[in-house]
């Protein structure tokens, strides 16, 4: 079953990237979506990203206080706006993150 | 007189590209790794992990694969919450297609197969600021191979010593970071913002959902909740503009 959704997945995948490349479909995509999927990767990311950063992996609930990944996930976010540069960020965030660790 | 310097050659633009493609390895080499460490984690095997990162070669999907198979997911949520991850190709493959729609099919199947995040945004910058050249396409095979040859070595290299690696390291806080990494820049207008915490917030609440779907919701909502802000700041700036067009 699950090498079945991977190659479904896949074809799907593929299809994304190859439609407009492929001359079977109008040349143009209508504008507004385009303007819809200028969202996706925004929408999706910060979708995947919050609750990995907000909920306790260990009993499923929303974390604030005394949550250590918050702290590292908003000094990563202030390295990302100062820097756009993605390994700085990766670092910083898991750098504050053992220090956080190491501290409590 | 014709100039035979005037196009680069197929091997300089292949070259190009990948020359093009390799700064952007710093971001996606430690992303394969953490990959093939969660893949095996998850509950995949070993082989399952590497092969999907070359059928669906695309990390935010593999991912969430990953996690929503570990959780006992129906396989069609699966595929669905892989799809719309995926839905972003579409822009990429419409941006392209004015520069690779006359090439032969095997091209077209191969290219778009290779068409990620990192080697469109490198590729298509050369497209756009030329020169225009008949060879171009090499330099998107450039990325695409480079890009696809880190992946897939980097999930492998993952899975082979992620074992080794102690828990307590919390590598896999890694997928987060890249993924602020990516978001964070990206937020430039006030609808971008309103995506981002219109998705954060739904996340969150849809949580208790069944088989993982707030996925699914709130990847639609923030897309669906940002649109919907730039369509109504698009109309208002109209109405404006109509009323400025006719004052004196």
């Amino acid at each position: 079953m699950i090498w079945l959704v991977m190659i479904l997945g896949g074809i799907f995948t593929f299809a994304t990237r190859f439609v407009m490349l492929s001359g079977w479909v109008a040349r143009r995509l209508p504008r507004w979506l385009i303007d819809a999927l200028a969202f996706v990767p925004i929408a999706v990311l910060t979708a995947i990203l919050v609750p990995a950063v907000l909920i306790d992996p260990a009993t499923q609930q929303i974390i604030v206080i005394g949550n250590k990944r918050i702290v590292a996930a908003v000094v990563a976010t202030i390295i990302a706006l100062l820097t756009r540069n993605v390994i700085a960020t990766i670092s910083s965030g898991l750098a504050t993150l053992w220090f956080v660790q190491w501290c409590m | 007189m014709p100039d035979i310097h005037a196009h680069r050659q197929p091997a300089a633009e292949f070259w190009l590209g990948v020359r093009h493609e390799l700064p952007l390895q710093l971001g996606v080499i430690p992303f394969g790794l953490v990959f093939g460490i969660l893949g095996l984690a998850s509950g995949l095997t070993s082989l399952q992990t590497i092969l999907l990162s070359s059928i669906l070669f695309g990390g935010a999907s593999q991912v969430v694969f990953a996690q929503l198979w570990a959780a006992g997911v129906p396989p069609l949520v699966v595929g669905g919450s892989v799809g719309v991850v995926n839905l972003r190709h579409v822009l990429y493959s419409a941006s392209m297609a004015q520069y690779l729609r006359h090439l032969p099919l095997r091209w077209r199947i191969l290219l778009g197969y290779l068409l990620t995040d990192e080697a469109y945004a490198v590729s298509i910058k050369r497209f756009r600021d030329g020169p225009d050249s008949p060879y171009q396409h090499y330099h998107l095979l450039g990325s695409g191979v480079t890009l696809w040859v880190a992946w897939q070595a980097s999930t492998l290299i993952g899975v082979i010593g992620g074992t080794t690696i102690p828990v307590s390291w919390s590598l896999s806080f890694a997928i987060p970071l890249t993924f602020i990494a990516v978001v964070a820049p990206s937020v430039r207008r006030r609808a971008d913002l309103v995506a981002c915490l219109v998705a954060a917030a739904l996340s969150l609440i849809c949580q208790p959902l069944p088989w993982k779907s707030w996925i699914i919701v709130a990847a639609c909502g923030g897309i669906t909740a940002g649109w919907l802000t730039q369509y109504l700041a698009k109309t208002k700036d109209k109405f404006n503009s109509d009323e400025n067009a006719g004052a004196p």
